[in-house]
């Protein structure tokens, strides 16, 4: 079996042991769809543009940090990162198996929420195109958000101090992406809020995917940032030797 | 097999060791003895290759653990003084998990049977690593070790935990072992490295302050012998006749003894003898013996006085 394949089972199962990362996926689904349900009782609606538009949030402040926290904080605590980091593979293949499988656990959580696009379906007439749009740019999102994740998961033996530097990290890329949040920030030091906006706000490019606009850039933007992570990652451990 | 040379590792400004340098032949069984905090675990780090030394190179079975990280690793079996096991995991998805790491494959199942009954894990194969008592998890975790069969062990504190029966059984599993493996195992339970290992490496702060048989370093500590005797009579009378003895160097009077009775340690360089002599004294003064006994240092106050010796006060004991 391929390196990365066996670290990715082992970490993998290690998330449905644990009844954390149940409690987790629970809240995430019934927080995302009572919020959705909100505007789609109000508004009417067959759409998906308020799930969208407060997933990010969702993401970045509480369902990636708690799938990203464990990776490498519990091995730290358990002190198995000693028998992880003396066994026959590559950091790289570690570092690669551990994000993957927390990928799939978020791709799990996700499917919980396609109830919504079910339910619209059944109940309208909705456009397809941006759902698939919104999905999509979730997976990338989300995916660039765990290797932050994963990333900050190296620095700390907490668990929780790993979630709250994640969720503060995540929750940043989210806000400066707002658009009030850089107009305020232009208002005390003008030119920083408009920069922010555009070189480091994470929205922009989610809604441009989840508006149906799948723009190069912005595919690009993520998985270039996502690599980035997971390779700072895996070079952050191997610096840890010294 | 393996080889320092020079070796130095500081955490932050804090040296962990100082100009470290042995090698370990084919064979070999290493024991490595010192205080706690002495260095025993950063050197086994080095070796394992989870730390880098902070200077000097460490080369094992040819390969160097820095530029050749993994032919090292494939190398040895390695258990650590944190005992690292998945708590959730059951005690043979573990041992699965570890048999593919180390890429197995076709020899797993045959492994896997030698490796349990050698570690005696027959009866909690199926049960959560997380419930087992401290005694299993270590067998486990050594278990994790013996797996690949490797031609080099490295144990950190490999009996810590264990009940008197257990570490029998461990050493006895590392004796047969040794027959073609080149084994380094770091305790401070003397008593364990006199029995298991062929040579022993003492660490005090950092440094190698001494290498060699279990008999040789007994010998560089013990630079004098002493007797201890008691018999009836006064102070005086015993001290005139002790200091007519050629060889006594000291005594050390004991304060203790009952009214009428005098006594003392004879203390005597380790190469004479003087016992003929004592024994003439004290058939010449015809005196009645309470108690004499001839005085060895333990294992334990030899290796304090190893440790001490290397110049630095207050150490750790």
């Amino acid at each position: 079996m391929n390196d990365v394949a066996i670290i990715l089972k082992r970490e993998l199962k290690q998330y449905f042991y644990s009844p954390i990362a149940y409690v987790f996926c629970i809240i995430f689904i019934v927080l995302n769809a009572s919020i959705y349900m909100f505007h789609f009782f109000f508004f009417g609606n067959a759409d998906m543009r308020a799930f969208f538009s407060t997933l990010p949030l969702i993401l970045g402040l509480i369902f990636i940090p708690a799938i990203s926290m464990r990776l490498w904080s519990e091995d730290y605590k358990l002190g198995t990162v000693e028998l992880l980091l003396t066994l026959p593979i590559r950091t790289e293949a570690i570092v690669l198996g551990k994000y993957l499988a927390g990928l799939i656990f978020y791709l799990v959580g996700l499917a919980g929420t396609l109830t919504i696009p079910i339910l619209l379906v059944f109940l309208g007439k909705p456009d397809i195109g941006p759902m698939i749009g919104g999905y999509f740019g979730a997976i990338m999102l989300g995916g660039f958000f765990l290797a932050v994740g994963i990333f900050i998961s190296g620095f700390f033996s907490d668990q929780i101090v790993s979630l709250i530097i994640t969720s503060l990290a995540c929750g940043f890329l989210v806000l400066v992406g707002w658009q009030y949040v850089p107009m305020v920030i232009d208002g005390w030091i003008p030119g920083l809020g408009s920069f922010l906006y555009s070189y480091v706000g994470v929205t922009r490019h989610f809604n441009d995917i989840e508006r149906g606009v799948i723009d190069i850039k912005s595919i690009i933007y993520f998985i270039s940032l996502t690599a980035l992570f997971i390779y700072l990652n895996a070079k952050a451990l191997e610096r840890r030797k010294y | 097999m393996i080889e320092l040379k020079n070796v130095c590792k500081n955490y932050g400004l804090t040296p962990a060791l100082t100009d470290v340098s042995f090698s370990v032949e084919k064979g070999q069984i290493v024991g490595f003895v010192g205080p706690n905090g002495a260095g025993k675990s950063t050197a086994m780090k080095i070796i394992t290759t989870y730390t880098a030394p902070t200077s000097g190179t460490c080369m094992v079975g040819g390969y160097d653990v820095m530029k050749d990280p993994l032919s090292v690793r494939r190398m040895i079996g390695y258990l650590p003084e944190t005992v690292p096991l998945y708590y959730d995991m059951l005690v043979h998805e573990y041992l699965e998990f570890i048999g593919q790491a180390r890429h197995l494959n076709g020899k797993f199942k045959q492994r896997y049977d030698w490796v349990v009954e050698a570690a005696g894990l027959a009866p909690v194969l199926n049960r959560k690593i997380g419930v087992l008592s401290k005694g299993y998890k270590q067998r486990t975790c050594l278990a994790q070790a013996l797996i690949h069969d490797p031609e080099i062990l490295i144990l950190d504190e490999p009996t810590s935990g264990l009940d008197p029966l257990q570490i029998i059984g461990i050493r006895n599993l590392i004796r047969n072992l040794s027959r073609d493996k080149t084994i380094i195992l770091s305790t401070h339970i003397l008593t364990e490295v006199s029995t298991v290992s062929d040579r022993i490496l003492v660490v005090n702060e950092g440094r190698l302050v001494a290498d060699g048989s279990f008999d040789d370093l007994i010998q560089q500590v013990t630079k004098r012998n002493s007797v201890y005797i008691s018999v009836k009579g006064t102070k005086k009378d015993f001290q005139s006749a002790i200091n007519k003895i050629k060889g006594a160097e000291e005594i050390e009077f004991d304060e203790n003894t009952p009214r009428g009775v005098v006594g003392g340690h004879i203390y005597f360089p380790s190469k004479t003898d003087i016992l003929p002599d004592l024994n003439h004294v004290i058939r010449e003064n015809k005196w009645d013996i309470v108690e004499f006994s001839r005085e060895r240092l333990s294992l334990e106050e030899s290796f304090i006085r190893l440790t001490r010796s290397s110049g630095q006060e207050g150490g750790t004991a």
